[in-house]
């Protein structure tokens, strides 16, 4: 329920295409189905790569509501590779800590890593209506002429075959079909594409409920997490609360065993509660709800992510519980893997069979997510006696003994390495240092042209090769590779230089022994080598697309 | 001295094996199963001064629950 708007969504328009007996005369490469965080996401990343796509969305603005609100530090270098981060930086509210309560005594400081070689903090905080607006106006500046979205657009069926699908469509002013090569499902949890293939997603679902209410309040408390197991507010619940943009914040708590999940979440059941907390910790400005909603935690996946020629991604795909913030930046990860893969198999540098590799990385993500995301739902959330029995002594003696207070711990999303994938190569390492085939870059700074830059900066839409060496690495021309020289000191042959003198021992390298990344057009190693020539770098990109 | 994640390691299986004692034998038994635990962690201390120590330190702060 919605009782306040601090966001100005712009309404769009439904826009149909010239049909021919009802179908449309243009054949699509690709259909999103979802024009939500994922959808817009998969749309401005296949942009980048060329690929134009069209989008359909039921709804006539971005997503509504409470949503997704913190994006992690994976999905900021992400966002910067797909040149967006800069608007969404400029809105939201940056953090890297955290406390937990029990009844009134801190238990746990949450202290999420940050050091002088991040680019960006480790999470921040934005709406996703504002999130959602931001890839928009992305694609819309930079790449109007190759995606297509068509609001008020619902999809009502489809059939498929081996090359494509044709899509059945309903609008205010009559259905039409379109005809595509892909499509992609990004169309959330309750995912039409998903049911209509009749897939079923593995995993469990808990059984409480957690009523999810922002509420405007101007406060001058930090911008940081706060859990609160047994508040005196609120005895035997547990709270949550996060700051937004805009004096808004997110308060969320489970219900009792045997509270109806309808009735709780009526404005005289949900104002008290939040009021009692409010006061309990001391913020005495006058508040106003913005939007009551309810919430389960599922720990759910689909086993595949390709079906023929249709994919899923994001919500439509995996469902993991809000704690630790794994679900839209589990899915912006996806797109992100996906958008490369399907653009190389679309441009015909890769086979079809790449795109088994996006399935298989990120179900394996989304089990990684879900072990994580279980642990924290069962201490946030415990789903039997037993679970509440431990935490309660858990907590309790975590008010004396710190060594109990890991425990709490809400662990937070991290990026997920692929060291098991069929792509990931071969690890010549000649120190343990340095991310292993499979991980993502490690941050740090470098000066590049003469100005400050970071080493997340360098994979492009190409595969990408991060030479730490002092000479120049002789590698002959590939369309599909770009080559970085980083060298130790200033060289003005060099793409950048190791400014701070932490990146080369950090990735296990000296002006001895070079070390050479060969990375991924989604940022993650495909393969170290400790020497490098043509032939050898050819081959693995062969490896790798073949 | 165990590790957070050794310590979380059995700290979840200890959940999930009294998880399953109450669904298959009711939760009452959960508290026989903390106590035989108990008895059985004395064993392995082995050291009555450490034991009094934590009976001690389990007992403090415990008050009426609301």
């Amino acid at each position: 329920m919605q009782y306040y708007e601090y966001f100005d969504y712009r309404r769009h328009p439904l826009q149909r295409p010239p049909l021919e007996g009802g179908v449309e005369g243009k054949r699509h490469a690709v259909a999103i189905c979802g024009a939500g965080p994922i959808g817009l996401a998969l749309a401005l990343g296949l942009a980048r790569h060329g690929i134009a796509a069209v989008v359909i969305e039921a709804d006539d603005t971005v997503t509504y509501g409470s949503r997704a609100s913190c994006i992690s530090r994976r999905s900021q270098e992400i966002l910067d590779q797909l040149g967006c981060v800069d608007t969404i930086l400029q809105k939201a509210l940056p953090w890297t800590a955290g406390t937990s309560y029990y009844r009134d005594t801190p238990v746990y400081r949450l202290q999420m890593p940050m050091d002088e070689n991040q680019k960006f903090y480790p999470m921040v905080n934005l709406e996703q209506c504002y999130f959602d607006q931001f890839v928009l106006d992305a694609i819309e500046k930079k790449y109007a002429d190759l995606v297509d979205i068509r609001w008020q657009t619902k999809l009502t069926g489809f059939s498929r075959d081996a090359h494509g699908a044709r899509l059945q469509l309903d609008t205010a002013e009559g259905p039409y079909q379109l005809d595509c090569d892909w499509l992609i499902a990004c169309d959330g949890a309750r995912s039409a594409v998903r049911s209509q293939m009749g897939l079923r997603f593995s995993g469990s679902r808990y059984e409480g409920t957690y009523i999810i209410v922002d509420v405007h309040l101007k406060s001058s408390y930090p911008t940081e997490r706060r859990a609160w197991f047994n508040p005196p507010s609120n005895p035997a619940s547990t709270i949550l609360m996060h700051r937004q943009p805009d004096d808004i914040w997110r308060v969320d708590y489970q219900l009792r065993d045997g509270e109806d999940p309808i009735e709780a979440q009526k404005p005289e059941n949900v104002l008290p509660r939040v009021r009692a907390h409010l006061e309990w910790i001391g913020e005495r400005d006058d508040w106003e709800p913005v939007l009551i909603s309810a919430y389960k935690a599922n720990c759910l996946t689909l086993d595949q992510y390709n079906h023929g020629r249709v994919l899923f991604a994001g919500d439509a795909a995996h469902l993991v519980p809000i704690f630790g913030v794994r679900g839209m930046n589990s899915g912006i990860d996806d797109t992100h893997n996906l958008a490369w893969k399907l653009a190389y198999v679309i441009q015909g540098h890769a086979q079809a069979s790449l795109l088994d590799t996006y399935s298989d990385e990120r179900v394996h993500a989304a089990r990684e997510n879900i072990r994580h995301a279980s642990k924290s739902t069962e201490f946030m959330a415990p789903p039997s006696h037993a679970f509440y029995l431990m935490r309660e002594a858990a907590l309790s003696l975590s008010t004396r003994d710190p060594f109990f207070s890991t425990l709490s711990n809400p662990r937070q999303t991290s990026a997920i390495s692929y060291e098991q994938s069929r792509l990931t190569q071969a690890c010549e390492a000649a120190s343990g240092f340095g991310p292993p085939p499979g991980a993502v870059l490690p941050e740090c700074p470098i000066e590049r042209d003469g100005l400050p830059a970071h080493l997340t900066e360098l994979p492009g839409t190409r595969f990408t090769l991060i030479a730490l060496s002092d000479s120049a690495p002789d590698i002959a021309a590939h369309p599909l590779l770009a080559v970085h020289w980083v060298s130790p000191t200033r060289n003005a042959r060099a793409s950048a230089w190791d400014v701070t003198g932490r990146l080369f021992p950090m990735y296990g390298a000296s002006a001895q022994a070079p070390a050479y990344y060969l990375v991924r057009p989604d940022g993650h190693v495909l393969a170290r080598f400790a020497a490098v020539d043509s032939a050898r770098i050819h081959a693995a990109l062969q490896a790798a697309l073949q | 001295m165990l590790t957070p994640e050794q310590l979380d390691e059995v700290y979840t299986r200890a959940c999930h094996t009294m998880t399953e004692l109450g669904e298959t034998l009711g939760e009452k038994q959960t508290e026989l199963f903390l106590a035989r635990l108990a008895l059985l962690l004395m064993k392995e201390v082995g050291d009555p001064a450490r034991i009094q120590h934590a009976i001690t330190t389990a007992r403090e702060g415990m008050q009426q629950q609301p």
